[in-house]
C-alpha cells in the first residue's frame, strides 16, 4: 500500500515551511515483502497555508505527519521544515526542532492527566528553546474560550475543551507549523465546524501553516487547499499533479 | 515548568501509588534510625559515663560489671555493701578521724563514697557528698554546672541535688522537697529532703539521679548498720582507725560503726617514679587480693560489655534494618516499573512535544529521587518520634537517655544511600521511558 496525492485545489506562492522530496516510508512485515506506506515524490506547504489532507484509514496519514514531525525517520528522501534538513539532524535536534517550530494536535488530544490546562500548555513550553512563557500560555488559552479554565484537569473539562486545550498548546511555542490528525474524530458533529473554526483562526491570528489530515471530505473541503491520499502506488497513480506536488 | 516541577505532577498523578511507596520507605527508613539512634545512644551514654572524672570503682565483692552498671549508669540490680573503714582507707589523714593517712591514700586523688537502695519516683537515689560534684567531673572534663541552685553542703543534712532529667520529668525545681522511698517497692517513705540544685543536662547517667546528702541518708529508717552485727575491723589493715571509726561523730550523725557505702569512685594518683596506669593496676590488684572490697575500672568493663553485648545486637539489628530499607527499595522497583507501564502514553505525549530522551529519563529519576527524598525524609521524623516516644522507657529500662534529638552519624548517610538505592531501582523504568515508541503510543 502506497500513498500518492491528487486533487489538488490550488498552489501556495510563498517559501514553502514544509517540504517533502522522494519520501519513501515501509514497515517490515514478518514473513513477507516490506509493507511501503509512503511513496511521495514531492510535497510542499506553504508558510501560514491552510493545507487539509484526506484519506482513508490506514491510507498513511498519521505516518506523514510522524515523519514531518520527525519522531519517525522515511526510509528515503528529504524532508526539510523551514529549510532545516530534518533528516541530517540527530534525534535531540529534531525533539528540540519539533519543540520549537512545530505544534501537534492529535486525535486523542493527548493532554496529560495530571496537568491542569495551564499546565499542559507550560510543559510543551518547557521543552522548547524559549523561556517558559506564562503570560503567553494564559493568552493563548483564553483565546480558545478556557479563560475561566486555566487550572481545570483535563478530567473536569468536555472533550471540546480539551481539544481547545490541545490546540493552544500546538501553539504554545509559536511554531512555523500545525500538524493536527484526525482533530475532530472524536468530536461529535455539533462541535465539529467549531474545531475547524478554531484551528484555522487561530492558525491565521499566528501566522502558522496548518496541515490537517482528515478522513472526512466535508472537513477537507472547508480548506483552501486539499488533497487526498489515495491508497495505490503513485508511481502507478493515473492523477494530475498537483499543486505542492511534484510527480 | 522545571523537570521538577513535571516530576512532582506525575507523582501527584499517582498519589495513592506514589504515597505507598513513600510510606514504605518511610517505614524502612524509621526502623533503622531507631535502631540506629537507640544502639547510638546506649553506646554514647555508656561510653560517655566511662569517664565521669574517676577511673576505678571499688565495691562489694561479686560481678564488676554489675558494680559498673550499678554505680555509674545507676542500673542493674543493687549490690551488697562494704564497710566505712574501706572507704577511709583511701583518705587522707586530714579526712580521717584518726588523724592519720588511709593504706591506700598515697594512691588515692580523689575518693567519693556513696550510697544507694532507696528511690524517688522510679530513679535512683544516691546518697553521697559534697565532693561528688565539686571534685569529680561529667564525663568529658568539664565541671557540673548547676542549671538553677547549687550543690549541697556536707553540713545540710537534708538537702539534695538532683538530675537534669529527673527534675524534667518530675517537674521538681529547687525548693522543693522530695522524699524518697526505701526500696524500689515497698514504699515506706523517708524523711523529705529539700533540693538545693538542679544540675545542667550532661548526658550522662547523672541526668537520671537524686543526689542526697549521705550524712542525712544515713539517718533514715533501715540504713544504719545494727551494732551487734558489726564485725570487727579485721579486714582493714589500718589498726589505727578502729577506735575513730567505732566513735560517734557527736553531733547527730550516724555514727561511723553503724556506716556502710555501696561503693567508691576513686581517681588513683600517680606514686611517685611511676606511671598513672601502673599505678591504678596496682592498687587494683592489692584491692583484688584482699577480702573485703573488689576493684573494677569502669571503661574496661564497659568496652567488655559493648564488644559481648551492645555491638553484636546492634550489627544484627542493623543487618535486619537494612534488609528492610533493600526490600523498601524493591518495593520502589515495582511500583516504578508499574508506574512506568502507566505513564507510557504520557511520556510519549512529551516526546511527541519536543521532549528529548534524556529529559524522560531525568523525569524518572528525579521522581525516584523525590519519592525517596520525602519518604525518607518522613521516616527519619517518624523515627525519631519512635525514640522520642519510647525514650522515657529506655531511659526507665537501660539507664539511658534518648530522645527525638538524640542522634547518631550514621544516620547522616541513610537518605543518601536511600536516593542511591531509589535511582538504581529506577534505572528500568527510566530506561524504559528513555525507549518509549512514540509512534506506536499515539498512532
Amino acid at each position: 500500500m502506497t500513498t500518492a496525492f491528487s486533487s489538488p485545489q490550488n498552489s501556495p506562492a510563498s517559501a514553502p515551511v514544509i517540504e517533502l522530496a522522494g519520501v519513501r516510508k515501509s514497515f517490515v512485515v514478518p514473513g513477507s515483502e516490506p509493507l511501503t506506506i509512503l511513496d511521495i515524490p514531492s510535497f510542499r506547504v506553504a508558510a501560514g497555508e491552510l493545507v487539509a489532507l484526506e484519506g482513508q484509514s490506514g491510507s498513511g496519514k498519521s505516518t506523514l505527519l510522524n515523519v514531518i514531525s520527525g519522531i519517525m525517520r522515511p526510509d528515503a528522501g528529504r524532508v526539510t521544515i523551514g529549510g532545516i534538513d530534518i533528516m541530517k539532524l540527530s534525534e535531540p535536534q529534531r525533539d528540540r526542532l519539533r519543540a520549537d517550530r512545530i505544534g501537534l494536535v492529535f486525535q486523542q488530544f493527548n493532554l496529560l492527566p495530571g496537568f491542569t490546562a495551564l499546565e499542559n500548555v507550560l510543559v510543551a513550553m518547557a521543552f522548547g528553546s524559549r523561556p517558559t512563557d506564562r503570560g503567553r500560555a494564559e493568552t493563548l488559552l483564553q483565546a480558545v474560550g478556557l479563560g475561566e479554565r486555566l487550572h481545570h484537569k483535563p478530567a473536569a473539562l468536555s472533550i471540546g475543551q480539551q481539544q481547545r486545550v490541545a490546540v493552544a498548546r500546538a501553539l504554545a511555542n509559536r511554531p512555523r507549523v500545525l500538524l493536527a490528525d484526525e482533530p475532530t474524530a472524536s468530536i461529535d458533529p455539533a462541535h465539529q465546524q467549531q474545531v475547524i473554526d478554531l484551528l484555522q483562526t487561530t492558525c491565521r491570528t499566528e501566522g502558522v501553516a496548518l496541515l490537517v489530515v482528515t478522513h472526512a471530505p466535508d472537513v477537507a473541503s472547508q480548506f483552501p487547499v486539499r488533497y487526498r491520499l489515495e491508497d495505490f502506488n503513485l508511481a502507478a497513480a493515473a492523477h494530475a499533479p498537483a499543486p505542492g506536488v511534484q510527480s | 515548568m522545571s523537570l521538577l516541577g513535571i516530576a512532582w505532577r506525575n507523582i501527584r498523578q499517582r498519589a495513592l501509588t506514589s504515597s505507598l511507596t513513600a510510606l514504605s520507605m518511610a517505614l524502612g527508613v524509621a526502623l533503622v534510625v531507631t535502631t540506629l539512634v537507640t544502639g547510638g545512644v546506649v553506646k554514647q551514654a555508656f561510653e560517655s559515663g566511662a569517664g565521669l572524672g574517676y577511673n576505678m570503682i571499688v565495691g562489694a565483692k561479686g560481678s564488676p560489671l554489675q558494680l559498673v552498671l550499678n554505680s555509674v549508669y545507676l542500673i542493674s540490680k543493687p549490690i551488697e555493701n562494704i564497710s566505712w573503714d574501706t572507704y577511709t582507707a583511701f583518705l587522707p589523714a586530714a579526712e580521717r578521724a584518726d588523724g592519720t593517712d588511709g593504706i591506700w591514700a598515697a594512691s588515692t586523688q580523689t575518693a567519693v563514697p556513696i550510697c544507694m537502695g532507696d528511690y524517688y519516683r522510679g530513679h535512683r537515689v544516691v546518697g553521697t557528698n559534697a565532693a561528688y560534684f565539686d571534685r569529680l567531673s561529667r564525663g568529658d572534663g568539664q565541671p557540673f554546672a548547676f542549671s538553677s541552685g547549687e550543690n549541697f553542703r556536707d553540713d545540710d543534712r537534708y538537702a539534695a541535688v538532683i538530675g537534669s532529667q529527673v527534675a524534667d520529668t518530675l517537674d521538681i525545681a529547687v525548693g522543693d522537697a522530695i522524699a524518697p522511698t526505701h526500696g524500689a517497692d515497698d514504699g515506706k517513705v523517708h524523711d523529705p529532703f529539700r533540693v538545693v540544685g538542679i544540675l545542667a543536662r550532661t548526658d550522662t547517667p547523672v541526668d537520671r539521679g537524686v543526689f542526697v546528702n549521705m550524712e542525712g541518708f544515713y539517718l533514715q529508717d533501715g540504713h544504719a548498720k545494727p551494732v551487734a552485727a558489726a564485725p570487727a575491723d579485721e579486714g582493714t589493715e589500718n589498726e589505727g582507725a578502729d577506735e575513730a571509726a567505732a566513735a560517734a561523730p557527736g553531733d547527730g550523725r550516724l555514727p561511723y560503726s553503724q556506716r556502710e557505702v555501696t561503693a567508691i569512685l576513686l581517681e588513683t594518683a600517680a606514686l611517685p617514679g611511676l606511671p598513672a596506669e601502673l599505678t591504678a593496676m596496682g592498687l587494683r590488684n592489692a584491692i583484688n587480693e584482699g577480702r573485703d572490697a573488689q576493684a573494677a575500672l569502669p571503661i574496661a568493663e564497659i568496652r567488655v560489655l559493648l564488644d559481648l553485648f551492645v555491638t553484636p545486637l546492634e550489627l544484627l539489628f542493623l543487618l535486619v534494618t537494612t534488609l528492610v530499607v533493600i526490600v523498601s527499595s524493591i518495593g520502589i522497583l515495582v511500583s516504578m516499573v508499574g508506574s512506568a507501564l502507566e505513564r507510557s502514553r504520557d511520556v510519549a505525549i512529551m516526546r511527541a512535544l519536543g521532549a528529548r530522551r534524556r529529559v524522560v529519563l531525568a523525569t524518572v529519576l528525579i521522581e525516584a529521587i523525590l519519592l525517596a527524598a520525602v519518604g525518607g525524609g518522613c521516616g527519619w521524623l517518624l523515627g525519631h518520634g519512635v525514640v522520642g516516644l519510647i525514650g522515657p522507657w529506655i531511659a526507665t529500662n537501660a539507664g539511658v537517655t534518648a530522645g527525638f534529638l538524640s542522634f547518631t552519624p550514621a544516620e547522616a548517610l541513610l537518605v543518601p544511600f536511600l536516593i542511591v538505592l531509589a535511582i538504581l531501582a529506577a534505572l528500568l523504568p527510566a530506561v524504559a521511558a528513555y525507549r518509549t515508541d512514540v509512534a506506536r503510543w499515539l498512532g
